[in-house]
């Protein structure tokens, strides 16, 4: 078969899951049997290897301004992206500042999260305007910080600024604010 | 166009000893520009041409057949070698075998090519002891870089990924991130998110098919 429609197409699922290793042994040759006969069907193959191997070189790069997790933190640590960490922890301004060389700016955001299902954080200059807003993240019960990283070449882009930190929850009467805090970004500094 | 030299075909191998053979063969040092006839012909025509033809007259034919199967050999090197240039060794030994072996008339059944090229994909990629072997004798006889067809798809533009990566949900991304960067098991990413293994792979399925529209690879098959 050469570039004409496949009859029997692999579902997009089974690719994601081959390239996942969530498939049997079976499974796997059953799908690398079809591809070799199957230019259509190799494509969607390609897609999905392109796709896995994109997302882990943005991890990978620091292209990242999500929450994480402690896996992926260790693992960037593993593979040697250069991160630096600063704690939002009570009250008070946080002095911080991204340095040559850095590649991730891990910030760890702690505060009451008990009776929590799902907050928003939200990073303003002190002019207001919106740096980043991660909607929607889940809380585990017992969760007490939340992993916020952002791309060390975006932050690079900041003048020496004062900047804030809120966090919020979504209720039955609207909008709630769960912590916020202020950082004194120092700017982009050498070594 | 540049040719290496060409062996006489190779005899009396042992069944499946692939990696004895000392990739003797040519092809075309290339831009791979296959005729029309043989792109569209199907994949056991082509291997049809070049077992009836004298031992590298069916350039097109032989590079055509590269140009398809290089990228599907590579891919299965990446699943099962987890290595870039092993993948990339893989594909270019693996096609060498192959067009060897029908130049000399050892390949029965055309029809099957494909078959046979995974099944070749298969011993190769599982002589993990002659690796180093291979791509010696490899890098004795061709400069794999001229012979290497890259795949379509290997360019990616990662702005792309990032951006698109952003716009999917908190919970859709982690799940991407931890199964293709962290490289977590359903059940492994599903303790550390506390739902079900079901719920992340669902969310696996449907962030990279949005990844995929986002990033627009479907768009690129179909212009």
């Amino acid at each position: 078969m050469t570039g004409s429609r496949c009859p029997a197409p692999l579902a997009f699922a089974d690719v994601v899951d081959y390239w996942a290793g969530e498939l049997t042994k079976v499974e796997e040759d059953r799908i690398e049997e079809h591809v070799f006969t199957c230019h259509a069907c190799a494509r969607e193959l390609a897609d999905g290897e392109v796709l896995a191997r994109g997302i882990a070189a943005v991890a990978r790069d620091g292209r990242l301004h999500s929450v994480i997790t402690d896996a992926i933190l260790n693992r960037l640590s593993a593979d040697g992206v250069r991160i630096r960490t600063f704690t939002l922890e009570g009250s008070g301004i946080v002095p911080c500042a991204v340095w040559a060389g850095d590649d991730l700016v891990v910030s760890r955001i702690r505060a009451d999260f008990a009776d929590v299902d799902c907050v928003t954080i939200v990073t303003r200059l002190a002019s207001g305007e919106e740096i980043v807003r991660l909607p929607d993240i889940a809380i585990q019960p017992g969760q007490r910080e939340i992993l916020s990283a952002f791309s060390a070449a975006q932050l690079r882009q900041l003048p020496a600024t004062r900047v804030s930190v809120s966090v919020t929850a979504q209720g039955g009467s609207g909008e709630r604010m769960l912590a916020e805090y202020t950082l004194e970004h120092g700017g982009s500094f050498e070594r | 166009m540049a040719l290496q030299s060409l062996s006489p075909p190779v005899c009396g191998r042992a069944p499946g000893d692939l990696t004895a053979i000392g990739l003797a063969v040519s092809v075309p040092l290339v831009h791979w520009s296959a005729d029309s006839r043989s792109v569209s012909a199907s994949d056991g025509d082509l291997a049809r041409a070049i077992a009836s033809a004298p031992p590298g007259a069916a350039e097109a034919e032989e590079s055509e057949l590269y140009r398809r199967f290089a990228p599907r050999v590579r891919l299965y090197g990446l699943k099962h070698l987890r290595d870039e240039s092993d993948a990339q060794d893989l594909a270019q030994q693996v096609l060498l075998v192959v067009i060897e072996r029908l130049r000399a008339g050892e390949i029965r059944t055309p029809d099957q090519i494909g078959s046979f090229i995974l099944g070749t994909s298969r011993i190769l990629a599982g002589a993990g002891e002659r690796k180093t072997r291979r791509r010696d004798n490899l890098t004795a006889q061709f400069h794999a870089a001229d012979l290497y067809a890259e795949p379509a798809l290997d360019s990616i533009d990662l702005a792309a990924v990032e951006r698109c990566l952003h716009v999917l949900a908190d919970r859709d991304r982690r799940v991407l991130l931890l199964s293709f960067y962290a490289e977590k098991s359903s059940p492994e990413i599903a303790a550390e998110l506390r739902v079900t293994a079901t719920v992340v792979r669902v969310a696996r399925h449907r962030a990279l098919a949005r990844m995929r529209a986002c990033v627009g690879l479907q768009e690129a098959r179909t212009v």
